[in-house]
């Protein structure tokens, strides 16, 4: 027993670094998937609102490259407003049926901070669960897709943004059909990757790509990047797919937030298949 | 009381300089600059050993609440907190070090703030990075960005104490 306590008290100092270390760390890699709290990201209230005092300060910065992207967006949605065309097949009749029903929703919002450089890049956006966002949700801009809501406040959200290590989204190819799934190598925040594309689909350069909407997350077909180059894996029959980002996540200040209706009875649905039993 | 002031007031600087300022400084090829290993440095001498600990580990959970790293910042402050008492001890003046100065480069001298600051800060940034990444094919881009970050980081340190920190004493 003495020794115990001698031992300790000699210890003590390296004891209590070994504590916290784990600490730190266990809280760091569990939370890169999953997080434990809002308290310690910046969707935590004090966080937020230092970042919304910073935001008040900067924004003015791309204020009118942001509103120029914002008009362009709404003049490309005006041109496909019923009004701006003249009907030509008068003879047909239009039949307004009622066989549709919402399934997306979505939600603006402003992103108040944001990084690019980092290993794994989260931007925080000013709006949270108090206006219906919850974790899961998807982020976009009106140029491509930006990320999925990780964590979430009453009046903040953090997203992990396509600019992380594991965002993993499911990305298509869109005429050739062919899917894998976005990755980020960390080296430019304007080249992404695409990882599980076999290598006897062939690829044009500069064809788009979109989301493929299979996860639930995203609708099918929003705009992600377009493809840069092709190379080989080695020891693999796999494409490695760069793609260069439509968006320039570097001025990103105005997105979207979609939340899938019908994403309970999706992940309900998919639940019902039996899991790969192998051996 | 005056001694605790001053630094309850250089750790807010420090904290809000980092998030707030240089985490959103991103000039390419994965230079990060920081500058908060220098508050631990700061610290006086005759400081525990345990409440610097815990100082590192409460300054490291306020940057990272403001810069979304989940526990990395903290990690790595914990490295140079713990470090710390060893480096002073290996590179003590003959006489021991006086109680009434601080370790900031007016006071010990250029000599011994390269060569203290200089390797802790290393250690951190190492430790920051590796565990940033986390995979044996990125130790390339491990080592650029440690190697970029440490002149940013050190120049800026420097430049921060002979703007805030040295002032003429009168003890």
């Amino acid at each position: 027993m003495h020794n115990l306590r001698a031992f300790f008290r000699r210890f003590r100092v390296f004891l209590l670094f070994v504590l916290l270390q784990v600490f730190a760390l266990s809280n760091y890699f569990s939370s890169l998937n999953f997080p434990r709290s809002q308290y310690l990201t910046t969707a935590s209230a004090v966080a937020g609102s230092f970042l919304s005092i910073e935001y008040e300060f900067t924004k003015h910065w791309n204020l009118s490259s942001n509103n120029e992207k914002l008009q362009k967006e709404n003049i490309r949605l005006r041109k496909k407003n019923p009004n701006t065309f003249i009907r030509l097949n008068n003879g047909i009749v239009k039949i307004n049926d009622t066989l549709f029903k919402q399934q997306y929703d979505y939600i603006p919002a402003v992103v108040i901070n944001s990084t690019f450089d980092k290993r794994n890049n989260y931007f925080t956006l000013n709006i949270g669960s108090s206006k219906g966002v919850k974790r899961g949700d998807g982020v976009f801009s009106d140029k491509g897709i930006v990320g999925v809501i990780h964590n979430t406040s009453a009046n903040y959200a953090v997203v992990k943004s396509v600019l992380t290590a594991d965002i993993n989204l499911d990305v298509m190819i869109e005429n050739s059909g062919a899917f894998g799934l976005l990755k980020w190598n960390g080296s430019s925040a304007r080249i992404g990757s695409i990882d599980g594309i076999s290598n006897d689909i062939k690829i044009k350069k500069w064809s788009k790509v979109v989301t493929r909407g299979g996860s639930g997350i995203f609708p099918r077909g929003i705009m992600v990047g377009r493809i840069l180059k092709l190379g080989t894996v080695e020891g693999k029959p796999l494409w490695d797919v760069s793609l260069v980002y439509s968006e320039d996540y570097r001025k990103i200040q105005n997105v979207y937030i979609v939340k899938n209706l019908f994403q309970e009875e999706q992940s309900k649905l998919e639940e019902t298949i039996p899991e790969d039993k192998e051996e | 009381m005056r001694l605790i002031l001053v630094q309850l007031f250089r750790f807010l600087f420090f904290v809000l300089a980092q998030s707030l300022i240089f985490n959103q400084l991103e000039v390419g090829l994965g230079i990060h600059p920081m500058i908060y290993p220098l508050f631990i440095v700061l610290l006086p001498f005759e400081i525990n050993a345990i409440l610097l600990l815990l100082i590192a580990c409460i300054m490291g959970l306020s940057i990272d609440a403001l810069s979304n790293t989940y526990g990395l910042h903290t990690s790595s402050l914990l490295v140079l907190a713990y470090l710390r008492p060893f480096i002073f001890k290996i590179f003590a003046p003959r006489d021991g070090y006086d109680s009434n100065k601080e370790g900031s480069i007016s006071e010990m001298g250029q000599r011994w703030f390269i060569y203290v600051f200089g390797i802790l800060l290393l250690i951190h940034h190492f430790w920051f990075f590796m565990f940033e990444m986390f995979k044996w094919n990125e130790i390339l881009f491990i080592f650029q960005k440690t190697i970029l970050s440490l002149p940013i980081s050190y120049l800026l340190c420097i430049l921060l104490q002979v703007v805030f920190v040295s002032k003429p004493k009168e003890r």
